[in-house]
């Protein structure tokens, strides 16, 4: 008996505190929510970046925030619909996965605002539909592939540092079109600026591995390369743990990476998630937000190429620049299409 | 295709490197269902181990140390199993898949609370290779030993003093019999439940030593799951290798073959042909599979796997 | 008595919370009202519920014969591509013969798979455990492989990996009308899981082959005294096991996604295994089971949007009372519930 009263009396609190955790945030500020994809708030990746960018939003600009991490794809619809129903100002979803989700929940609640990172809202057959309350993100990586394969390509030639062997590689997670996009306008530029550089790529068919990551790194310092560019979030820590372990260089990607492993990583491709989420939430903050096609490229500082290391030689960081100037006047159009399958 | 892709010195470096964390989880499988009771927390085990040798180095900055940490960080997720078996006498899987689950939650949250936004950092100690440079006489097995990391000597040499302990000394023996007979055992005056305890907190210091391996050894830092499955193909490395030491071994390095087939196949074509990449991670798989219907056959647990022990007068 | 574990189990997890710098009773309230708390949400606790139900009865089913169906996963998503394909080769065929063919490939797929892992026990006395882990990665990197650039991938917008979308005579539709729980996505899969329900209780209680099985569960001993060879029986169990998974997993398909997606369903199968020993794997603990770790997965999502919890402490709360609900089952006579070690010979 007494057992069940001290039940009663906790749920009796629990209960009444319900109004409470039902509403969630209150306040008179915009509420911003973030969803992420299965990855996780610490896939190394543009889940990462992403709450940077709703943190440093939140924090310049007083708005209050809340991030629900996905477990599987299931629960993308609900978790959308979790913000939209409370009434949040912007619901941003990330990832590609996400499409068809954005879709259905931005149709059920047309008066809120959502935003896809890498993405436009997708159908139930699979065909884009632009809708009037959903901001599309979508970020040129071939341009940040080519500007980190400019300097690649540029030490490769001129045999810079460890940088003898006249060849480079790259290793995705999965071929998917994200990823894919930094490696062809990697391989485009080497091809452009060091025809006779030899280019090898790979797979590690997974996000999360680091010992396959570093395996493949190894198999390709094996076959002689000395510049490896990772797109494959934790698993291509481990591919940059092979380059750190053989003494040669490799290139981040997403985020600014050098300080991951100094000396061996000689320069990152950014693509600033982190500021396209920033800017929509100022969109949203000034009344400019703007539905549909937004890109980000190296015309709007969305994509760039990291700090580089000293070993980088002033020829190679000068190339970068004229590339980035030249991909901006619409002189270069990198290709999105991966040439060296491997 | 060349046949170095095949059996070069380089992928049977590669087989001994990933065969490492699954042949010590494996071994820690050896070891608790030898005594009797089944530790599917071995993955939990192992990714305790990674992140608490990466926090370790991180705050001492030695090595030791950091390798120290983190097997006892999966020591202690192994009581807490032992706990729940041996002394509540739990559904054991349900414990087992329980304290995984919490050590995912605990590592990835520190993780995010420790290095969310910096990531693990860059300058941790490393592991020491062991450099056996006159053995690259022998052509391909002197490349393929010459350069390990030392912790794959360490599981080697455990597998030896393991193969010996369990099957030629008296404390095996009686390892074995509790497994095997535990009621029979008590009556010779075995102490079934102090025997398992050791077992199970054994298991998690080897399962935890092949998370600090893929932590400070292959990765340098650590990233949430990063086990990724490992402690549970050692399970099944495990029981391919009838739940014996060498055995156990030889099942992890047939699996660690697969996998480091995977990755030197890529880009490799015969003739016009090419295994599409993601069908090549399928090798290791096929091959374990292949391997245990081609040669090993029927395979036997401890009599009393798994079955909680009562002792007689409780 | 249960329930004061699992409230010691809630008061540490409350520690946790407290520790993080947030608010316990908010974070409580919140899972509790996320899987409960309005008809949104309970709906969406039982959609997880009902492939998380089926996965559990494909492990159970096995386990009743002293098999170890690690591999619920695997034939779940075997079972999705089975559903998927016919469903989306065929996309103009009218629902009366559409939903059915899918609903047979998914099943099929899945007893396929499973029976595999049966077939290769009983011949070549491989164990399923080994098999089953095995066969669960092999299926995965084949579906990156079939929806990525393979067969099975189809053009895509976004170039998200996934399969054609099937065509609406496939699709399970949703049964609960917009005017009484707006935006509900609880399909008709919820009553192929009820029956599939039934029709365990139905196999295992009321056939001679369920007792038949139920026997060789209980030891090969007992079975060899009723005249009951064991081997027969592996690859059919296997394969009803199989097939209990690729219910689900066609279930999501027609249910849920209308299209087989790369990586989806992710952790059913897993989490099957837990349900299933919960549920002491039983048609009605199963099932209670499932919307147990139903409830955690949506009211977790609460947690995380209202109360600010990080989405890991959400697990470790769970861990923690699944660990001590575990810990709680002293009795060990469960009926038909053997230990691994039989089930390893």
């Amino acid at each position: 008996m007494k057992r069940f009263l001290v039940l009663a009396f906790i749920f009796s609190i629990l209960f009444t505190t319900s109004c409470d955790a039902l509403t969630g945030l209150t306040g008179s500020s915009l509420k911003i929510g973030l969803v992420t994809d299965v990855g996780g708030l610490n896939d190394k990746s543009f889940n990462a970046l992403a709450n940077t960018g709703r943190l440093d939003a939140a924090k310049d600009f007083g708005v209050q925030t809340s991030v629900i991490e996905s477990k599987k794809q299931e629960d993308y619809v609900p978790n959308l619909t979790t913000f939209a129903q409370q009434n949040y100002d912007l619901v941003i979803g990330v990832g590609f996965l996400m499409t068809n989700s954005v879709w259905k929940v931005a149709k059920q609640f047309p008066n809120i605002k959502f935003a896809i990172i890498d993405g436009a809202p997708a159908d139930d057959a699979g065909k884009t539909e632009n809708l009037t309350n959903v901001a599309n993100l979508f970020f040129k990586e071939q341009e940040a592939g080519y500007l980190v394969g400019v300097i690649a390509a540029t030490m490769a030639k001129d045999k810079v540092g460890k940088a003898t062997h006249n060849t480079v590689c790259s290793m995705g997670g999965i071929p998917i079109p994200p990823v894919d996009h930094y490696i062809a306008g990697y391989q485009d530029a080497i091809k452009t600026i060091s025809p006779t550089t030899t280019i090898l790529n790979g797979y590690s068919n997974d996000f999360v591995d680091q010992a396959k990551g570093k395996e493949i790194g190894l198999n390709h310092i094996s076959k002689n390369c000395d510049i490896l560019f990772q797109v494959a979030g934790g698993s291509g820590l481990g591919y940059i743990a092979a380059a750190k372990e053989k003494g040669v260089y490799a290139i981040g990607v997403d985020a600014d990476q050098i300080d991951a492993a100094p000396g061996t990583i000689i320069t990152s491709a950014l693509k600033r998630v982190n500021k396209a989420v920033y800017n929509t939430v100022k969109a949203v903050k000034d009344k400019a937000y703007k539905a549909g096609d937004n890109f980000f490229s190296v015309a709007n500082d969305g994509i760039g190429y990291g700090k580089t290391d000293a070993i980088v030689p002033a020829n190679a960081k000068a190339a970068a620049d004229q590339a980035l100037a030249d991909i901006k006047s619409g002189k270069i159009t990198p290709k999105d299409t991966v040439q060296v399958k491997g | 295709m060349n046949i170095e892709v095949l059996i070069g010195a380089g992928v049977l470096a590669a087989t001994l490197r990933l065969a490492t964390p699954i042949a010590l989880a494996a071994l820690g499988g050896v070891v608790t269902e030898r005594s009797g009771v089944t530790n599917i927390a071995l993955e939990g085990c192992m990714l305790m181990g990674a992140f608490f040798a990466i926090f370790a180095a991180d705050k001492t900055g030695s090595l030791p140390v950091a390798i120290v940490v983190g097997i006892i960080a999966g020591v202690a997720l192994a009581a807490l199993h032992a706990l729940a078996s041996i002394t509540f006498r739990a559904d054991q899987i349900v414990s087992g898949m329980a304290l995984n689950i919490l050590a995912l939650g605990l590592t990835s949250y520190l993780d995010y609370e420790l290095y969310g936004t910096t990531g693990t950092p860059a300058s941790l100690p490393g592991v020491p290779t062991v450099d056996l440079g006159f053995l690259s006489a022998i052509p391909v097995l002197g490349g393929a030993l010459g350069h390990q990391s030392s912790i794959l000597w360490v599981t080697f040499l455990l597998v030896i003093v393991l193969e010996l302990f369990l099957f030629r000394t008296v404390p095996g023996l009686r390892l074995r019999a509790v497994g095997e007979h535990p009621r029979a055992a008590e009556t010779v005056g075995i102490d079934v439940r102090r025997t398992r305890y050791w077992a199970v907190l054994a298991s998690g210091a080897l399962a935890a030593l092949g998370g600090v391996y893929l932590s400070m050894a292959v990765a340098g830092s650590f990233t949430d799951g990063m086990t990724n499955g490992k402690g549970f193909i050692g399970l099944a490395a495990m029981i391919f290798g009838r739940w014996k030491p060498v055995g156990a071994l030889v099942a992890s390095l047939i699996f660690g073959y697969g996998d480091a087939l995977s990755v030197s196949l890529q880009g490799v074509s015969i003739g016009d042909l090419r295994i599409p990449v993601q069908l090549l991670s399928t090798i290791p798989y096929v091959l374990t599979i292949l391997a245990v219907a081609g040669f090993v056959g029927r395979s036997r647990a401890p009599a009393a796997d798994g079955l909680p022990y009562e002792s007689e007068g409780h | 008595m249960p329930v004061i574990s699992v409230l010691v189990a809630l008061f540490v997890g409350a520690i946790f919370v407290l520790i993080s710098g947030h608010n316990p009773i908010r974070a409580y309230a919140a899972l509790i009202l996320g899987a409960f708390g309005s008809p949104y949400d309970i709906s969406e606790t039982l959609v997880i519920a009902v492939p998380l139900t089926l996965a559990g009865l494909s492990v159970a089913v096995a386990f009743r014969t002293g098999l170890f169906n690690i591999g619920a996963q695997g034939q779940l998503l075997v079972g999705a591509l089975g559903a998927g394909w016919t469903g989306s080769q065929f996309p103009d065929l009218p629902g009366i013969l559409l939903l059915p063919m899918t609903l047979i490939s998914g099943v099929l797929a899945g007893a396929a798979y499973g029976a595999i892992a049966g077939w290769l026990k009983a011949a070549r006395g491989v164990n399923e455990v080994i098999t089953t882990i095995m066969q669960n990665y092999i299926v995965v990197f084949v579906m990156h492989w079939l929806l990525q650039d393979g067969p099975m991938s189809a053009p895509n917008a976004s170039g998200t990996p996934a399969s054609s979308p099937i065509g609406a005579g496939a699709i399970l539709p949703i049964i609960i009308p917009n005017e009484l729980v707006p935006l509900s996505r609880l399909h008709a899969g919820i009553v192929l899981a009820v029956l599939a329900v039934v029709l365990f209780w139905f196999l295992l209680w009321r056939t001679s082959l369920g007792y038949e099985l139920r026997a060789v569960g209980l030891g090969a001993l007992a079975a060899a005294q009723a005249g009951i060879d064991p081997k027969r029986r592996m690859v059919l169990v296997m394969a009803i096991a199989g097939g209990f998974a690729g219910l689900a997993g066609m279930i999501q398909v027609s249910g849920l996604f209308h299209r087989v997606f790369d990586g989806f369903s992710s952790g059913f199968g897993f989490d099957a295994i837990a349900v299933a020993l919960l549920g002491k794997n039983s048609p009605i603990g199963i099932t209670l089971a499932a919307i147990l770790f139903a409830a955690f997965a949506r009211g977790g999502t609460l947690m995380q949007a209202n109360a600010g919890i990080s989405s890991h402490l959400v697990e470790v709360i769970e861990a923690l009372v699944l660990f001590v609900i575990a810990a709680e089952t002293i009795v060990r006579a469960i009926a038909g519930r053997r230990g691994p070690a039989q089930a390893l010979a």
